[in-house]
């Protein structure tokens, strides 16, 4: 059991990562539009974040730093405010976007308006993030938004041709669309996957949590079953667009078309899991992306920082956390679509992934860091293959982003 | 003046020729830290001709992977060298002088590792 728990930053960062408000909507808009003729983005995407959440969460383990230290040290106060202004920047668009997609759900549960739930669901955020302690944070919110497998679940009892469905596997543009948004929501997808903010969470968790050299396989297990658990929901969301909305010629545009193809799968008691699911995993989504705007301003600053200490120890750091907060929920005030705003963040996201990406990389390979646990060789060269990608990517996704409209 | 502010500015030799700008500044530690705080001493200015950005690390000659990003970044800051603050005649707002018969050390540094 304490094994099967140990997953538990894996699973929530991963959630936080692949399924949050913004990626539900992504995924069944891809797989309603493209079919699964993307999937091979997000497998791209899931080995990319499983190499450097890997790294960062073995840098944390070796040398007992989490990543945005890393990044200030090694790339400088300019380069690294630089890094901090963009991640800082897209996280708090995510805070706003995950408390905007708490308040949506718990519209679809209870058919109360949105904006009124956005209080409870900051208040719930805020007081989960002061109070609960680490550890039961991560469980009860990984477990619980573990119940999004439902989609898979769904897609069984659509009972859809599989043959065509593997048909669609292969990359390629559909007749009604373009090169261009095929290209944009490809790199929203990579974006989705790989954004930082999944790696400042996941090597602050590890701190967090006080993981040392002899808790390496740990890590290990962690990277390998979160990462590729978080790929394998956000695929069976899509295949479960590309068999019931494709067809029927359903563009999503909601929260309650993504969850269509569940309730007509697998029924109420579908339904009832896939509510309890999207809550549990946008509400992990909120606490990850709070805490890692908390985690990033406190150390560039150099602030002491971590759920570990008391709030009055890490005073800066919770009161970071609740300007943020309370900066979300004035956005969401003013109506906008919370789920627009997390589709813009992921775009800006792969922006901000190479002055991520790289310190990390540098870092886990020097041994003054690290010791004896440095990169290995096919790391190293998976690594500079991704650092390739991330760099193309972050370099075609504004041009893409006016080029498409936004992939209108 | 700060020493923060030196960095990025272009250095000449005695008859005011370009040699590069100055992208580091390198500092020895006497004996061991104090109880409170090490004592640095400016040991000199790392002059580059290419590039003024951070060397990321790689001034160490221990450091060699990943190969292709240590070969990149040290590529870009080939030529570069460590002059002495003895060898430093002037250090104005827009340039720093040498001193006639200045010696260029390498920038490298062994890498003491403890394993």
């Amino acid at each position: 059991m304490k094994r099967l728990l140990g997953v538990a930053l894996g699973v929530l960062t991963a959630i936080g990562g692949f399924v949050d408000i913004g990626d539900l909507v992504t995924n069944a808009v891809v797989g309603s539009r493209f079919g699964l003729s993307m999937v091979w983005v997000v497998a791209v995407g899931v080995v990319g974040i499983c190499l450097f959440a890997n790294m960062s969460g073995r840098v944390a383990a070796a040398s007992g730093r989490a990543t945005f230290e890393v990044i200030r040290e090694r790339l400088g106060a300019r380069a690294g405010l630089a890094n901090l202004s963009a991640s800082f920047l897209i996280n708090l668009m995510t805070v706003t976007a995950e408390i905007g997609g708490v308040a949506l759900a718990l519209q679809l549960a209870s058919s109360v308006y949105y904006l009124l739930w956005i209080p409870v669901a900051a208040l719930a955020v805020w007081l989960v993030i002061w109070r609960v302690r680490f550890t039961i944070m991560e469980n009860v919110a990984g477990l619980l938004g573990l119940t999004l497998i439902v989609f898979a679940v769904a897609l069984f009892l659509l009972k859809p041709d599989w043959g065509a469905l593997a048909g669609q596997l292969a990359p390629s543009v559909p007749e009604q669309e373009t090169v261009w948004t095929y290209s944009y929501y490809a790199i929203a997808l990579f974006g989705a996957a790989m954004t930082p903010y999944e790696v400042f969470f996941f090597s602050s968790g590890a701190v967090e949590e006080g993981w040392t050299v002899k808790d390496l396989l740990q890590e290990r297990i962690n990277v390998l079953v979160g990462f590729p658990l978080g790929g394998l929901l956000s695929v069976a969301i899509a295949a479960c667009a590309a068999v019931v909305l494709l067809p029927a010629g359903i563009s999503v545009t909601s929260l309650s078309q993504v969850i269509l193809p569940v309730a007509e799968g697998a029924g109420k008691l579908g339904l009832a899991f896939v509510l309890v699911g999207i809550v549990a995993a946008t509400f992990g989504a909120a606490l990850e992306t709070t805490l890692s705007s908390g985690y990033t301003l406190a150390q560039f600053f150099g602030w002491s920082w971590g759920k570990f200490r008391r709030p009055a120890e890490a005073a800066r750091f919770h009161v970071a956390m609740i300007v943020c907060l309370l900066i979300g929920m004035a956005v969401l005030a003013t109506g906008v679509d919370p789920v627009q705003v997390t589709e813009y963040s992921v775009v800006f996201s792969a922006i901000a992934l190479p002055l991520t990406y790289l310190p990390v990389l540098i870092v886990a390979n020097d041994p003054q860091y690290m010791h004896e646990h440095v990169n290995g060789r096919v790391v190293n060269v998976l690594g500079m293959v991704y650092l390739v990608i991330i760099l193309v990517a972050s370099l075609a996704a504004i041009p893409l982003m006016i080029v498409t409209g936004a992939g209108s | 003046m700060i020493l923060g502010d030196l960095l990025g500015t272009p250095v000449h030799d005695p008859d005011g020729g370009w040699l590069g700008r100055v992208a580091d500044a390198r500092f020895v530690l006497d004996g061991p830290p104090h109880q409170l705080m090490a004592e640095p001493r400016l040991l000199g200015l790392v002059v580059s001709p290419h590039s003024v950005a951070s060397f990321l690390g790689y001034e160490r000659n221990g450091l060699t992977h990943p190969w292709l990003l240590a070969r990149i970044l040290r590529w870009r800051h080939r030529g570069s060298f460590l002059v002495l603050w003895e060898d430093i005649a002037m250090v104005g707002p827009r340039s720093v002088r040498l001193r006639p018969g200045f010696t260029r050390y390498s920038t490298a540094l062994e890498d003491r590792r403890q394993v």
